[in-house]
C-alpha cells in the first residue's frame, strides 16, 4: 500500500466514522431535515424521514422544491434563534416541505416560480411560527398543515397574477397508475401519494411500505379509512368524479394517521371515532370543494385540518378522559404511545404529589367506609371509621361496656401529613357505649392544613387529648391526639376525612392514602394512592433501614458490576444522574438510561430505554417498583411497557391487533425473602403472555436482587426461559 | 346408678369466717378441659403430674400485648426472657410471632443459637457473662447489655484483642418510687454512673452504642415506676444526642409485667387489683415520645416480657394421693406434685380448681406436695370442696419460671405437653428417669461394692 493509498484510506474511514457518528449522535440540522419529513406522517423516526425523502423524489421537481422549502425553513428558523429543540424534531420543517413540493406539484418551474418559492417559503415560515403560538394560546391546539394550505392559497391567488406562469398537468385516474392493478388499488396508491404531493402511484406504494414498518396500526388504520371513504362515496354519488374520490380518500387517510394513535391515544373507540370523522370530512371536502372553485383554489389537506382539529379541539371539554386520550407527551408510533399511555395509567393512575398516610399506628380495621352505611353518606361520603380489633375480630376485650375496653380507645392518633393545626376542640365529654351526642355531632376534632388546599379533619378524640395547639406545625407521624368516643360515637373510635377549608363538618373530599399495607389472612398487599374499603384491615409501612439504604440512589453514585449474560463476560458501570427536568436517572456506559424516583416510601423504575442486556435492563426488570419496608408477607404487582419486554416479530405481528386492545400482556409479582446471612432478597416473577389467537407466546422470567446491610445492593440475576444473567457488584 | 360413694361423717364448728365484703363463699368453676381436650384424656396418656401449655393461648396473648404496644408507637420488638422459659418448643413459639430471645447466661445464648436465633437477634443481659460468652457474643455480633464496669473492661479487651467491634448498651437502674429499687443490676442514673459509662462506650472505637436498657423490678403493679423509667433513659439519650450525636436504635424496658397470679399477702386478687397492658403501654410509649423526635428517627421500644406473656397459658395438673384430716379439722390433700416443680408457690397464691363438678359444701383446706419435708406446701389455706383420692386439681397460671426452675428433688421431674393450635396434644419434654439423674455420675471404683449388715 502506498502512502497516499493509506492516506486516502485513512481519510475515507474518517469520512465513514463521521458520517456515522452524525447520524448516531443526531447533527442539529440533518436530523430537523429528516424529522421533518416524518412529521408529515406523524413519525419520530429518522430513517422515515430519509425513505419520505428520498420518495419524494420519485418527482424530481416536487421533490427538489420540497427539500428546498425544509433547508430554507429550518436554516431560517436558525437564522433567528428559534428553539433548537423545536427546529430538530421537524416543526417549523414541514411546512416548508410542503409548500416547497406543492408549488412544484401545480407550477412549471420558471426563475420567477423559483423566485417566488423562495419568498413564500419564507412567508410560510412566519405563519407557521405565528399559528403556533395563537393556536397553542387560543385553542391550545397544534397547528398541523394549515400554515402550509393558507400560504398557498395567498400564493396561488397572488401569482396567477405574474406574467409567464405555466400550469402542470392536473391529476388524473391514468396519471402514474400501476397499470397492472385494479383501479381502486390505484386510487389508494394516489392518494397516499398525494400526501407528498406525489402523481405516481409507485410513491404511494413505497410511502404503504414504509408506513407498514414504522407502524401496523397507521397501516391498519389507513386502509380502513380509505376502504370506508371509498364505500360511502359510492354509495352516495352514482358516478363520482376521480378529483372527489382522490380528495375524500386522501384526506380520510391523513384522518387517520392523526386520530387514529397519533395526536390520540389508540383505544377501542378508536375505529367508530375514524368512521364518523371520515364521514365528516367527505361532508367538510364538498363544502370547501364548493366554495373554493370560484376562487379556483384547491382544496387539498383543508377538510383534515379543519375536522381534526375540531375533533380534538371537543375532546378536550369532556369531564372524564379514560379512552379518547389525547396525547399528553412527547409523539412516538401510535404503538409507542399506546404502550406508553397504558403503562403508565396502569402504573400511576391516580398519582398525588401529596403523601398521606394513615392517622394511627399499627394495624385497625374499618368498620366504614365511602357512601358507608352508617353516616358516610352524600356531601360527607368520602370518610372512614377506623378501629382496632383483636384476632377474633372483635373489638373489645371484657364485655365491651366501657370505652376503656375497646382496643382503639386511648391510642394515639398522628397526623396523617406535615400541616398546620387550624381547629383543635378538645372539651367534648367522652360518651358512655351506645350513648351518643347529637349536639356536639363531631366531638373532639383536630383539623389540620397541609398546604395546597387540602385538609384533614380526624373527629370523636378523647377529651383533652389534642397536643398542639392552632397554629402549631405538625409533622408526619407526630402524635397529636388520642382516640376517644366522643360526639356522634357509640362506641370509640377515629372518624377521618379529607376536605378542602378549615371548616369543621365540611363536605368530604376524596383523596387516597399514598401508600398502605393491605392485610389478609395470610398475606399483605401493597396499595398506592388507593382507597380502603369496609372491613379491610390496613397499616402504614414501616420503613426498613437496610432496603432504604440499597434503594436510595444518590446523585453521583457509581457502581460496577461484574457481569455474566449466558456465559459471556463483561464489566458495566453506572452512574446515577440528573436531567434538566430533575428525574434522577441510572446510566451505564452504554448509553441505557433508566428513570428512578422514591415517593417517600416506594421506590419506582419509572421508565426505561436501552438495550435489553445490561444489567440496568434487569434491575429495571427486577425492581421496578418496590416498598421500602419488609415483610415476608408482602408482595405487589406491577406491569411493564411491552417495548421494553419482548422484541421482535411476534409483537410486531400483535400489533396488527392493537385496536383491539393488548394482545400480549405482561405482569411481575415481588416479594421480600431474608436469607441466614442477613441479606435480603427482591424476588420477582414476570410473566409475558399472549391472549386470544396469541396465547401460544410465553415468556417467564424470574429476577432477584440481593442486598446487604453494609454495601446496599450486591447482586441481581435474571432467568428468563432460554438467558441466564448475573451481576456481581464489585468490590474496591 | 352406681354407687355413692361413702364420705366419713364429720363434726365441723360453724363459723361465719373473717368479715369481707364479698360474702362468706367462694365457689369455683371447675376446669375439665384445656383447649377443648379433656384433661381426663391428657392425664390417661401422659400421667399426673403434668405441665401443660397451650399454643393458642400463647399466641393469642402475644399478639395481644404486641398489638396494644404497636398501636401506641411505631417501633415495637419483643424479646423472648429465655429464663422464664426455655423449652423448645415455648421459644420457637415466641420466635415465629418475630419474637428475639433475651438470654442471661452463656447457657442461654447457646440455647437460643441452637434454635436458630441469628448472634444479631439475641440480647445478652445478666451480671455473669463469662468471658468465653462474651467473646463469642461480640464475633456473633449479639447486643451485649452491659452490667458492670468490669464487664466492660472486658469487652474492651477482647475487643481489642480480636479487632471487632461489639455491640453494646448498658443496663441503668434508677428509683422510680417502687420498694425495693433493683440497684443491684447496671448502673446508676442519679448518681452519674450510667453516663460515665456511657462516655467510655463513646469514646472506644470498637464499641458501637445501640441502646439504653434497664429493668425496674419484677411484678410491678402500677405503670407509674415505668414512666419515670422511660422519662429517664429518654433523658440519657437526649443527652448523648445533645452532647457526643449519637442516635440510639433501641430502648429497652425490660420486663416486669405481672401476670394474673395473686401475690401472697396481696388482699384482693390479681384480676382485680393490676393495671391494665393498656396502661403499661401508654406510660412507656407517652414517655417515649418526648423524644420530640420524627416517627423515622425514633428508637425501637424494646420489651423483655416473659412472665405477663406465658403465665396464663401454662397448667399444671396434679391428682390428689392421699386426703387427711389434721388435729384441728382442716381438710389437707396430699398432692403428687409439690414445690419441687412449683418453685413460684413460695411468693403464689396459686389458683387451685378442681377438674370435675363436686357437689356438696367447700371448706377450707391445706394443699400439700409429696416431699417429705414440712416446706412442700402448694396453697395452705384455699376454699376447696370435699376431696377423694385420685381426684385431681388444676394449678393455673404456672407457665412462667415452673419449669425452669423446678427441681429434680426426691422425684423426677413429669412430662410436659403442649396442646397445639389444631388440637394436637405434643409431649415437648419426655419425663426424667433414673439414667437422666445418673448419667452424669461418677461412682469410684473402691465405692462400687457393698455389703449391708443384718
Amino acid at each position: 500500500m502506498t502512502k497516499s493509498d493509506y492516506l486516502s484510506n485513512r481519510l475515507f474511514m474518517r469520512l465513514l466514522n463521521d458520517i456515522s457518528t452524525v447520524w448516531r449522535d443526531g447533527n442539529l440540522f440533518l436530523d430537523s431535515v429528516l424529522y421533518s419529513y416524518a412529521q408529515i406522517f406523524f413519525s419520530n423516526r429518522k430513517w422515515f424521514g430519509l425513505a419520505a425523502l428520498l420518495i419524494s423524489f420519485i418527482d424530481v421537481q416536487v421533490g427538489a422544491l420540497g427539500f428546498l422549502g425544509v433547508l430554507l425553513s429550518n436554516s431560517f428558523a436558525l437564522y433567528l434563534n428559534f428553539d433548537k429543540d423545536k427546529i430538530r424534531k421537524g416543526f417549523y420543517g414541514f411546512n416548508g416541505i410542503l409548500l416547497g413540493a406543492a408549488i412544484g406539484f401545480f407550477f412549471e418551474i420558471t426563475p420567477l416560480i423559483l423566485g417566488m418559492a423562495i419568498v413564500f417559503i419564507f412567508l410560510a415560515f412566519f405563519i407557521s411560527a405565528s399559528m403556533e403560538h395563537l393556536m397553542a394560546n387560543v385553542f391550545n391546539l397544534p397547528g398541523l398543515s394549515l400554515p402550509f394550505i393558507l400560504t398557498l392559497y395567498i400564493f396561488l391567488i397572488v401569482v396567477t397574477n405574474f406574467n409567464g406562469v405555466l400550469y402542470r398537468d392536473l391529476l388524473t385516474a391514468s396519471t402514474g397508475a400501476i397499470s397492472f392493478l385494479p383501479d381502486c388499488v390505484n386510487l389508494l396508491l394516489n392518494s397516499v401519494a398525494l400526501i407528498l404531493l406525489q402523481s405516481k402511484a409507485v410513491a404511494g406504494f413505497l410511502i404503504l411500505i414504509i408506513i407498514l414498518v414504522f407502524s401496523r396500526v397507521m397501516f391498519i388504520n389507513s386502509l380502513i379509512a380509505f376502504f370506508f371513504n371509498f364505500a360511502v362515496i359510492s354509495i352516495l354519488f352514482k358516478n363520482p368524479s376521480y378529483t372527489l374520490l382522490i380528495l375524500t380518500s386522501f384526506n380520510a387517510i391523513l384522518i387517520a394517521f392523526a386520530l387514529g394513535g397519533s395526536m390520540i391515544i389508540l383505544s377501542k373507540k378508536t375505529i367508530p371515532l375514524l368512521l364518523m370523522t371520515i364521514f365528516f370530512t367527505i361532508i367538510f371536502t364538498l363544502f370547501f370543494e364548493s366554495i373554493l372553485a370560484e376562487k379556483l383554489l384547491p382544496v387539498l389537506v383543508l377538510p383534515f385540518n379543519f375536522v381534526a382539529l375540531s375533533t380534538i379541539y371537543s375532546l378536550k371539554f369532556r369531564k372524564e378522559s379514560t379512552d379518547l386520550t389525547l396525547l399528553y407527551f412527547s409523539p412516538g408510533s401510535p404503538e409507542e404511545n399506546y404502550y406508553y399511555h397504558t403503562t403508565r395509567t396502569a402504573r400511576f393512575e391516580g398519582f398525588k404529589y401529596m403523601f398521606p398516610e394513615f392517622p394511627f399506628l399499627g394495624e385497625w380495621k374499618i368498620t366504614q367506609a365511602f357512601d358507608g352505611k352508617h353516616t358516610h353518606k352524600d356531601e360527607w361520603k368520602y370518610a372512614w371509621d377506623f378501629e382496632i380489633a383483636d384476632e377474633t375480630g372483635k373489638f373489645y376485650s371484657g364485655d365491651g361496656a366501657k370505652p376503656s375496653d375497646f382496643y382503639c380507645f386511648n391510642t394515639p392518633v398522628v397526623a396523617p401529613l406535615d400541616g398546620e393545626v387550624v381547629k383543635a376542640i378538645d372539651s367534648v365529654h367522652d360518651n358512655n357505649i351506645d350513648e351518643v351526642n347529637l349536639e356536639q355531632n363531631w366531638g373532639n376534632t383536630l383539623i389540620i392544613d397541609h398546604g395546597n388546599g387540602l385538609f384533614s379533619s380526624m373527629s370523636h378524640l378523647k377529651r383533652k387529648s389534642i397536643l398542639p395547639k392552632v397554629g402549631d406545625k405538625v409533622k408526619k407521624g407526630q402524635v397529636v391526639a388520642r382516640c376517644g368516643n366522643s360526639g356522634r360515637s357509640p362506641k370509640p373510635h377515629l372518624h377521618f376525612q379529607f376536605q378542602l377549608t378549615d371548616k369543621l363538618g365540611d363536605k368530604t373530599y376524596k383523596f387516597p392514602f399514598s401508600q398502605y399495607i393491605l392485610k389478609t389472612d395470610s398475606r399483605e398487599e401493597l396499595k398506592v394512592f388507593d382507597y380502603p374499603e369496609e372491613n379491610q384491615s390496613v397499616k402504614n409501612i414501616d420503613v426498613h433501614k437496610i432496603i432504604k439504604n440499597a434503594f436510595t440512589f444518590k446523585l453521583g453514585d457509581e457502581f460496577v458490576f461484574n457481569c455474566s449474560l449466558d456465559g459471556e463476560k463483561f464489566t458495566e458501570r453506572w452512574k446515577v444522574n440528573v436531567d434538566i427536568l430533575n428525574t434522577l436517572y441510572i446510566e451505564n456506559r452504554n448509553g441505557d438510561r433508566l428513570n428512578i424516583f422514591i415517593s417517600e416510601k416506594i421506590f419506582y423504575a419509572s421508565n426505561y430505554i436501552g438495550k435489553q442486556e445490561s444489567a440496568l435492563y434487569f434491575f429495571y426488570l427486577s425492581a421496578s417498583k418496590a416498598p421500602l419496608g419488609y415483610s415476608e408477607k408482602l408482595f405487589w404487582e406491577d406491569v411493564f411497557p411491552l417495548g421494553t419486554v419482548t422484541k421482535g416479530f411476534t409483537r410486531y405481528i400483535s400489533e396488527f391487533f392493537l385496536f383491539y386492545g393488548e394482545v400480549i400482556k405482561s405482569k411481575g409479582v415481588y416479594n421480600w425473602f431474608s436469607h441466614e446471612n442477613e441479606t435480603i432478597s427482591l424476588r420477582s416473577k414476570l410473566k409475558i403472555f399472549g391472549t386470544g389467537i396469541f396465547s401460544f407466546y410465553k415468556r417467564d422470567g424470574e429476577g432477584e436482587i440481593i442486598i446487604s446491610p453494609d454495601s446496599g445492593l450486591q447482586k441481581i440475576t435474571y432467568r428468563k426461559n432460554e438467558k441466564n444473567f448475573t451481576a456481581q457488584v464489585k468490590g474496591d | 346408678m352406681t354407687k355413692k360413694r361413702y364420705e366419713k361423717p364429720i363434726i365441723l364448728k360453724q363459723h361465719s369466717g373473717m368479715m369481707n365484703k364479698f360474702g362468706s363463699t367462694q365457689t369455683f368453676r371447675p376446669i375439665t378441659k384445656i383447649d377443648d381436650v379433656e384433661i381426663d384424656s391428657l392425664t390417661e396418656k401422659f400421667g399426673s403430674p403434668l405441665f401443660v401449655f397451650s399454643e393458642k393461648q400463647i399466641r393469642e396473648k402475644y399478639r395481644k400485648l404486641n398489638k396494644i404496644f404497636k398501636t401506641r408507637y411505631p417501633k415495637v420488638r419483643f424479646a423472648w426472657s429465655y429464663k422464664t422459659n426455655y423449652l423448645s418448643a415455648i421459644c420457637s413459639i415466641y420466635h415465629q410471632e418475630g419474637s428475639w430471645a433475651e438470654v442471661v447466661s452463656e447457657f442461654e445464648y447457646d440455647k437460643a443459637r441452637d434454635l436458630g436465633v441469628k448472634g444479631e437477634n439475641i440480647i445478652f443481659n445478666g451480671p455473669f457473662k463469662s468471658e468465653s460468652a462474651l467473646e463469642k457474643a461480640i464475633r456473633e455480633k449479639a447486643l451485649i447489655h452491659i452490667d458492670h464496669f468490669d464487664e466492660l473492661y472486658s469487652i474492651m479487651e477482647i475487643t481489642e484483642k480480636i479487632d471487632l467491634t461489639a455491640n453494646v448498651a448498658i443496663r441503668v437502674n434508677m428509683d422510680t418510687g417502687i420498694y425495693p429499687p433493683w440497684n443491684r443490676f447496671g448502673f446508676n442514673y442519679e448518681n452519674g454512673e450510667a453516663m460515665l459509662a456511657l462516655k467510655r462506650i463513646i469514646h472506644d472505637e470498637r464499641l458501637e452504642l445501640k441502646g439504653l436498657h434497664t429493668h425496674i423490678g419484677t411484678y410491678i403493679m402500677s405503670a407509674e415506676p415505668y414512666r419515670q423509667a422511660t422519662l429517664k433513659l429518654v433523658d440519657l439519650a437526649k443527652e448523648i444526642y445533645d452532647n457526643y450525636n449519637v442516635r440510639l436504635e433501641y430502648i429497652d424496658l425490660g420486663g416486669g409485667f405481672p401476670s394474673n397470679n395473686t401475690l401472697k399477702g396481696q388482699y384482693l386478687e390479681a384480676e382485680q387489683l393490676l393495671p391494665t397492658y393498656e396502661d403499661y403501654a401508654d406510660a412507656i410509649t407517652s414517655a417515649l415520645f418526648e423524644l420530640n423526635l420524627p416517627s423515622d428517627e425514633l428508637p425501637v421500644l424494646t420489651l423483655e416480657t416473659g412472665r405477663a406473656l406465658i403465665d396464663d397459658s401454662g397448667y399444671l395438673i396434679t391428682s390428689v394421693f392421699a386426703t387427711k384430716r389434721l388435729s384441728t379439722g382442716k381438710q389437707a390433700l396430699i398432692m403428687d406434685a409439690g414445690v419441687n416443680y412449683l418453685f413460684t408457690s413460695y411468693w403464689f397464691n396459686h389458683k387451685v380448681v378442681p377438674t370435675k363438678e363436686i357437689s356438696g359444701f367447700t371448706e377450707n383446706t391445706i394443699v400439700y406436695g409429696p416431699l417429705c419435708m414440712n416446706i412442700d406446701v402448694i396453697r395452705d389455706d384455699v376454699v376447696l370442696p370435699v376431696m377423694h383420692k385420685g381426684d385431681k386439681l388444676v394449678v393455673l397460671y404456672v407457665g412462667a419460671y415452673s419449669v425452669t426452675q423446678w427441681m429434680q428433688f426426691i422425684s423426677l421431674r413429669p412430662n410436659v405437653v403442649l396442646i397445639t393450635e389444631e388440637g394436637d396434644v405434643e409431649l415437648i419434654r419426655a419425663a426424667e428417669t433414673n439414667e437422666n439423674i445418673t448419667e452424669q455420675e461418677r461412682l469410684p471404683e473402691k465405692l462400687s461394692d457393698f455389703t449391708l449388715t443384718d
